[in-house]
């Protein structure tokens, strides 16, 4: 019994002198640790994501004839009509450079666009996010901006070989400017998430709303980025402004919730923007993995 | 055995798969299920001490690998109660303390992921003490309630890789 409290002694002070070793380490061991764990479970998580898949095509597999020739007739009348918008862009595009040329305006940052699936979600009140099951094998950088057609998902903050961590726009780690729908002035508010503290949908808040903003009467107000700061491309949809803004404490602005435009955690794919050239915050992200 | 813990935490690593996939469909209701502290338990009655030290901070940091929470403050945490677990067997012997010490280490490594997180989390605390409230009674109960069959999984690979079986009098 003694020799079993002695060994339990001498391993409590192992144990001390361990965390003050780990304290002093530099952040290089720690990131090796992580890293190394990550890669443990990234095979799991590969395997799960793809028998969901594997569900779904067998799912879709056992629907009859009739219901997938229907479906297919339905998509043939969407792409007809997707093809003549295609040529519209493409012609406003050709403007557009056009334009840009004879006023020798910055050309706006140009993303490669990588799509991804969804291998799982995770929330707590401290974090939102999800985990995709494409990384630095694909090229995506953190940083990156992560979308669902207009609508911004949120940001790549980690990255590894296989698979990517991504913050949701209502995790409190997520930051970015917007405009407002009906604000004709443009003034920029400030769209962060916040700390989840019920079991209702996670959202994020909006500051700095000019006090003499209305919201558009009979719809919730739209929020969209500015696409300043080279992170996430102009005129892409954070979501809804919730219910009425309410002024702060200092009074000076306004204040209100977002709510994302999609169920963030029903999402099954999404797109990466990773942008073609390194922009500085993008440096300064990868010195910041951890979060 | 040396391998025994390395063994056993691939046996064990389903379930913490499996608590992940709950954490997913959970996600819109901010809730983790977590399962961590409760796989300490079977092991730190069995393996030798450097074993179940091992384990447990293989453990802690599976957890923390994708979550924002300072590194090793979970593993470290899980080391401290494998130490006091494995110095202490004689409060595993029976069955009604062995639940009662899931329930406890797993909501108290609840409690130590929950708080550390919010140490990192660059967002303001307000409001939180239901959500912790929260987190901490599910931790609770899904620690007694997952007790067995994890134990069951974890003493039946034990019997198999001939990990001697919990002494009577430790």
């Amino acid at each position: 019994m003694d020799q079993n409290r002695q060994g339990a002694r001498a391993s409590y002070v192992a144990l001390s002198v361990f965390i003050a070793l780990w304290i002093l380490a530099p952040s290089a061991v720690r990131r090796f640790n992580r890293e190394a764990f990550v890669e443990f479970q990234a095979p799991a998580l590969h395997l799960v994501g793809k028998s969901r898949d594997l569900a779904t095509f067998w799912e879709k597999k056992s629907r009859s004839v009739e219901e997938m020739a229907a479906a297919g007739r339905d998509l043939a009348r969407i792409n007809a009509a997707l093809e003549i918008k295609v040529n519209a862009l493409e012609d406003l595009r050709r403007e557009n450079v056009r334009l840009r040329e004879i006023t020798r305006y910055n050309v706006p940052a140009e993303y490669m666009s990588v799509v991804a699936r969804v291998a799982t979600r995770d929330s707590s009140s401290w974090w939102q996010r999800i985990v995709i099951r494409k990384g630095r094998n694909d090229g995506i950088r953190p940083g990156a901006p992560v979308i669902f057609g207009n609508t911004v998902v949120g940001r790549v903050t980690a990255v590894h070989l296989t698979t990517s961590e991504v913050d949701l726009v209502t995790s409190p780690g997520f930051r970015c400017t917007g405009y407002l729908e009906g604000d004709e002035q443009n003034h920029i508010v400030l769209i962060n998430g916040v700390a989840s503290n019920s079991l209702g949908t996670a959202k994020a808040r909006v500051s700095v709303i000019p006090r003499d903003y209305s919201m558009p009467a009979g719809q919730a107000a739209r929020v969209f980025t500015t696409g300043m700061g080279g992170v996430f491309p102009s005129r892409l949809m954070l979501g809804y402004l919730d219910g009425g803004t309410y002024a702060t404490q200092v009074g000076n602005f306004k204040e209100s919730l977002l709510i994302p435009s999609r169920d963030l955690y029903n999402l099954q794919e999404v797109s990466v923007l990773v942008p073609l050239h390194q922009n500085p915050g993008e440096a300064l992200m990868q010195g910041d993995q951890f979060q | 055995m040396g391998w025994a813990w390395l063994i056993l935490l691939l046996a064990t690593y389903p379930w913490l798969l499996g608590a992940d996939l709950a954490s997913d469909v959970l996600a819109s209701s901010s809730v983790v299920f977590f399962v961590t502290g409760t796989c300490l338990i079977a092991p730190c009655r069995r393996l030798k001490r450097w074993q179940a030290i091992l384990f447990a901070a293989c453990l802690g940091f599976l957890f923390e690998a994708r979550r924002p929470i300072p590194d090793g403050a979970l593993a470290l945490s899980l080391v401290g109660f494998s130490i006091f677990l494995t110095a202490n067997r004689q409060l595993l012997r029976k069955t009604p303390n062995i639940l009662r010490a899931a329930a406890i280490v797993n909501g108290g490594a609840c409690l130590i992921w929950f708080v550390s997180a919010a140490y990192a989390s660059p967002s303001s605390s307000e409001g939180m003490v239901w959500q912790f409230g929260l987190q901490v009674i599910l931790a609770t109960l899904v620690g007694a309630a997952g007790l067995i069959p994890i134990a069951l999984t974890q003493n039946a690979v034990m019997d198999r890789i001939g990990v001697p079986p919990a002494a009577e009098n430790p």
